[in-house]
């Protein structure tokens, strides 16, 4: 019989699961384009980001383009094996 | 944003943004294809008509392929100012970043594989259709790079100045026309 094994916390949450699942499927997003397809506000997307940062799920990089900062986020392999774990566990208690 | 979910809320969630990134990143590429298809063709048939005149430096033609570069430049440019990029997106870049360097050294190379350049162009543009179809999953780019290497192995056994008819025609059947394909499934 298979265990019930707890979903990891940090990403068993709406915006965190949406930024994570956006960033599997990519090599890299910009801020405004994960702001627009998760449909947060800012000042949210800022907050869950630096969570996932902070647990080395993914990694920030903020640069230029042009005159206007520009953020950047990739996924990590700590994130990739934590999102892969997630939905390994996810799975079970699903019917 | 709500904070608690539900396990098949967790899942549906996944299941779209997954959805969205593919959605968003896979587009494009056909403007590369046809940018690149109608300038090939026009400079391998402009050569051959221009050598058949008998109007001295016909490869004078091949120039048109320097604002091809900086247009696709821009395309690149603009492909990447969409905030994000797929995993696809960069294999594909690198496929035919890959591809050009090597049309580059054939090219200075000709004299040494005999005039047979076109040929060996056929070939590189072949695997790099091959790999851009699999990458797609879009048969007619697949499909396509074997009208690509059948052209290429014609080439072969022609004199160097019919191989620039066979080289248009086969862009135009091998490239041009999955480009169009292609562009009409990224609209769908």
């Amino acid at each position: 019989m298979d265990n019930f094994e707890p979903l990891d916390p940090l990403l068993h949450s709406q915006l965190r699961l949406a930024v994570m699942s956006l960033l599997i499927s990519l090599e890299d997003a910009e801020f405004t384009f994960i702001k627009e397809k998760t449909q947060a506000t800012a000042g949210n997307l800022s907050v869950q980001l630096d969570k996932l940062d902070q647990a080395g799920y993914i990694s920030i990089s903020k640069s230029f383009k042009g005159k206007r900062p520009l953020t950047t986020c990739k996924i990590t392999t700590t994130g990739i094996k934590a999102f892969e774990a997630y939905v390994l566990a996810l799975k079970k208690y699903l019917p | 944003m709500k904070e608690e979910l539900t396990h098949q809320e967790s899942l549906d969630l996944i299941t779209e943004m997954i959805k969205q990134a593919k959605r968003n990143v896979a587009k494009g590429g056909s403007k590369q294809i046809l940018l690149w298809g109608w300038t090939i063709a026009l400079a391998n048939f402009g050569h051959y008509f221009l050598a058949m005149a008998g109007i001295p430096s016909p490869y004078i033609i091949w120039l048109i392929t320097i604002p091809a570069a900086v247009t696709s430049a821009v395309i690149g440019t603009k492909m990447r100012q969409r905030g994000a990029t797929g995993h696809i997106d960069s294999v594909y870049a690198k496929v035919w970043i890959a591809a050009g360097v090597s049309i580059v050294i054939c090219l200075s190379m000709m004299h040494k594989i005999n005039f047979n350049h076109n040929a060996v162009i056929l070939l590189i543009a072949g695997m790099g259709m091959f790999i851009t179809g699999s990458l797609l999953r879009f048969t007619p780019i697949l499909l396509g790079s074997f009208v690509l290497w059948l052209a290429a192995l014609i080439s072969f056994n022609l004199p160097e100045i019919q191989q620039y008819i066979v080289a248009g025609s086969a862009i135009i059947l091998g490239y041009l026309i999955p480009g169009y394909l292609l562009k009409r499934a990224e609209r769908g």
